[in-house]
Order: structure tokens, then C-alpha cells, then sequence
């Protein structure tokens, strides 16, 4: 049984972040953080043995997706992130497709991502590329190279048929591989693309760092992602209640300790990355996880999840909690770009 | 797995130097063709360890790519053609990717490589 379904014990019980101030480029938030559960032994907090931990939460993100993302695609089609909407809408669900590639878009502009024939980028990375959707996108838009990673060999497997499918064979390709890992040499891409992937990264800097070893002199590197909301300069961590809510988000969906937008940009800064920029638009996304919950309750989303499994439905039962966190202004979705230097 | 993927990927063990590129070992491939784009070979080119794709190409039993090339051969229709065929057309279905300095071996497993590491090699 326990092969089924790997356990994986939240990072938050009890969580102590360190403020922003004392984040060190090399040791990330989460090595500092002590955890316990009936599972996992008690780890001191000076003692960063994140192996074993890392292992499970590794495997539990791929199991997740090689069950889920054909629920997902069948409702929601090939792009597994959040649409990007004019504040204050309500929208329809034909108007989410349109509003996952306005997000796309808007993130590009954002970073400054030149159409230029010269300047535009000729190879890119898509940091856990789900099933390609981003992948396809920009490999068509910039008549660019694009490759893929994933933990989810399923996930992996379908990016490629999709793109077979589409006569995008040529152009992009995907590989199963770890972000914190990541099988190129170093400089190798002209844009460096995170879409909503960060938020399973166990160690955000060295996940930053992968980003920028890989990316070429004067590359530009996006990174649209999940965070709990900045802590204020008296605070040491959440508040306790919050850390209730992002524990229970983070065992159904497979996420490590989450960070705040700020410490993004104080890791892009250790790394003398340029041109930091960071927005928050969790307005612009309110309406997406509304429009996920009524997708659920259709009939086609309701028996697809049905014939899914246990770690779909799961995480379909904590959707409320993404909106509540978003209500509550303790979840962010913040956009972050910068530059590697020439 | 296209020859162009094989061309950007290399072992990311921890304290391996030399990680590139991967030796290829297929067991199982087939060709698909797919239309030349000129411009976009033309483009990628500078950007291609030559010598890597060439042991790659031989490793899929095609010999007919030169040792060395230099840009000034991307005039040649000849030579585009046997770039786009070796770059794009072969395609590793079931084999590994074999790192040079450990021996480590990465199984390429329906075209998709899984580069994931084990505990012990992070």
C-alpha cells in the first residue's frame, strides 16, 4: 500500500521562517526549517539532512501528475496554469482558455521578452513544463528550440505526443528530469521559463540557482509562481492560523515550504542576477480557482475525477483552501523575472 | 529522442566535469521525416558540438555526416540535407544515454530520456 501512495509529511508542523533579512544565498528557507510528523523523524533545525524528505516529495509530485494530468487536460486542455484576468471579473469557462494564454503573454511583457527576429530567444527551458502547453506556445511564437523537464514521466509522454500532433516534432522535446538537476551544460538558454512550478521546489535557491547556471549571458528568466505574502519587518513567520491553511494546501498538492515573492528577489540579488522585477497579481487570478471548482462539479469533471484516484480528489477537496488563502491575502501569485548578466 | 536533444543534454552528477556529452546506446530507433527548414538549421548551427552529433549519428548507424563543419557549408543543399536528417530525423526510441566520465547509464525509454539522479549521485 505504501507504494500506492507515497507519504509525504507538510513541511509546517511546526515551521519557523526566517525573515527575509537573514536569508542566505546558500542555504535556502527551507534547510533551516525543523520538522516533525508521525512519519518523519524530528530534524534539529541546525541539521539539513533534506535527502530522505526530498525523496518522497519528489516521487509524490510525480505520482500526482502521472494520475492527474489527464483529468486536468480532458477539462481544461494543455495549459496547467492559473489564467490571468482583468481584476473584479467574473468569467466564463470558455473565456479561462483565452485567459491561460493571455498569462503567458502577460509574463513575457512583463519580463520584456523581445519579438525581435535577432533578439528574440532561439532556445528555451521549461522548467517543469507540465504537458508542454507553455512548451508548444513559445516554440511557435519565437520559432524557438524548446525543452521540457518534468518529474512526471507520463506528463513527459504526452508533451511529446501533443507535440508530434501538432507538427511540433522539430522544435520542442522533453525529458524527465529534476529542476534542481537539470541535464544541460551550463549558459545553454536564451529564456528560462518557471510556469507555476516553483512551488514544488524544496530549496528555492538552489532552484534559482539551476535557473541561472543555465542560462545564457543576457538571458532572461521568468519565474510565475504561488507565494505566501511578504512578511512585515516585525515578523518572524506567519501567523499560526496561516501556517494551519498552507499545511493542509501543501500535503494534497505535494509542496514544499512555501516563500514569499521578496525572498525571491533577495535570492535573484545573492546571485547578482540583474533587472529584478516582481509583481503581484493575485487579482488578476482571482477568478481561476472558482472556475477550477465549477469545472469539478460538471459532469464530465466530476466522473473524470471519480475515475482518477485517490491524489486528484485530494487535492480537488482542497481547492476551497487555495481560495480562502487567497481571500485571506495570505496566498500571493506573484511574477518575478530578471536577467543573467552578459 | 532527436539527435538536437542529445546535442544539449549532458550528466549532471555531482562532481562530474566532463558530463558531455553522452555516449548514445539505442536499441531501438526509427526515422521520421519531417519537412527542411534552411533558416532554422542555418540558425541552430552555431550552436551544435559538432563532433558529439556525429558520434551520436554514427552510434544510429548513419555515416554520412562530415568529421568537421564549418559554416560556410550551410550553403550546400547537399550538406543541410544530411544535417536536418542526422539533427531531425533520427529518433531514439528505447537505448540510454551513457555518461562519459561515470559510466552512469540514463534510460532513454519510449523517446523520453529520464535524466532524474539517484540519492546518492545529488
Amino acid at each position: 500500500m505504501n507504494s500506492l501512495f507515497h507519504s509525504y509529511a507538510s513541511p509546517y508542523v511546526p515551521v519557523r521562517l526566517l525573515p527575509p533579512h537573514q536569508l542566505r544565498p546558500h542555504l535556502s528557507q527551507v534547510g533551516k526549517i525543523r520538522m516533525e510528523s508521525s512519519s518523519v523523524k524530528a530534524q534539529a533545525a541546525t541539521e539539513v539532512t533534506e535527502a530522505p524528505m526530498n525523496e518522497g516529495l519528489k516521487k509524490g509530485i510525480a505520482e500526482f501528475y502521472d494520475e492527474s494530468s489527464g483529468v486536468w487536460e480532458s477539462v481544461w486542455g494543455d495549459h496547467m496554469h492559473h489564467g490571468f484576468y482583468e481584476s473584479d471579473t467574473t468569467a466564463s469557462l470558455s473565456d479561462h482558455r483565452t485567459a491561460q494564454i493571455r498569462m503567458i503573454e502577460e509574463a513575457l511583457s512583463f519580463a520584456g521578452v523581445s519579438d525581435d527576429p535577432i533578439k528574440k530567444p532561439k532556445t528555451i527551458v521549461d522548467v517543469g513544463c507540465g504537458i508542454g502547453g507553455s512548451s508548444r506556445y513559445l516554440a511557435i511564437k519565437y520559432g524557438a528550440q524548446c525543452q521540457g523537464i518534468t518529474l512526471s514521466p507520463v506528463q513527459a509522454q504526452r508533451a511529446q505526443s501533443l507535440a508530434a500532433a501538432e507538427g511540433l516534432d522539430d522544435k520542442v522535446s522533453f525529458q524527465v528530469a529534476d529542476a534542481l538537476q537539470q541535464p544541460f551544460p551550463d549558459g545553454q538558454f536564451d529564456l528560462v521559463w518557471s510556469m507555476e512550478s516553483g512551488e514544488h521546489m524544496p530549496n528555492k535557491a538552489e532552484f534559482v540557482s539551476e535557473l541561472a547556471r543555465v542560462a545564457a549571458p543576457g538571458a532572461t528568466i521568468i519565474i510565475v509562481t504561488w507565494c505566501h505574502r511578504n512578511l512585515s519587518p516585525s515578523e518572524d513567520s506567519l501567523k499560526p492560523d496561516e501556517i494551519n491553511l498552507l499545511n493542509k494546501i501543501c500535503n494534497a498538492y505535494y509542496l514544499p515550504a512555501w516563500c514569499s515573492a521578496a525572498d525571491y528577489v533577495n535570492i535573484a540579488k545573492s546571485l547578482s542576477l540583474e533587472n529584478i522585477k516582481t509583481a503581484d497579481w493575485s487579482e488578476n487570478v482571482a477568478p481561476f480557482w472558482p472556475a477550477v471548482i465549477r469545472s469539478a462539479f460538471t459532469w464530465q469533471g466530476f466522473t473524470s475525477l471519480l475515475r482518477s484516484g485517490w491524489k486528484t480528489i485530494k487535492g480537488a477537496l482542497v481547492m476551497p483552501l487555495m481560495i480562502d488563502g487567497y481571500k485571506k491575502n495570505l496566498i500571493k501569485f506573484a511574477i518575478i523575472t530578471c536577467r543573467k548578466p552578459e | 529522442m532527436r539527435l538536437l536533444t542529445h546535442n544539449m543534454l549532458s550528466c549532471n552528477i555531482k562532481g562530474v566535469t566532463n558530463g558531455f556529452p553522452l555516449k548514445l546506446e539505442a536499441d531501438k530507433w526509427v526515422t521520421k521525416e519531417v519537412d527542411l527548414n534552411a533558416d532554422f538549421l542555418r540558425g541552430v548551427f552555431p550552436k551544435i558540438e559538432w563532433p558529439a552529433l556525429v558520434a551520436a549519428a554514427r552510434a544510429l548507424d548513419y555515416g554520412d555526416l562530415p568529421e568537421q563543419a564549418d559554416g560556410s557549408m550551410l550553403t550546400s543543399e547537399d550538406f543541410l540535407r544530411r544535417f536536418h536528417h542526422a539533427l531531425l530525423e533520427l529518433h531514439v526510441e528505447e537505448g540510454a544515454l551513457v555518461c562519459p566520465e561515470t559510466g552512469r547509464k540514463f534510460p532513454i525509454s519510449k523517446g523520453i530520456p529520464n535524466m532524474l539522479l539517484h540519492e546518492d549521485e545529488v
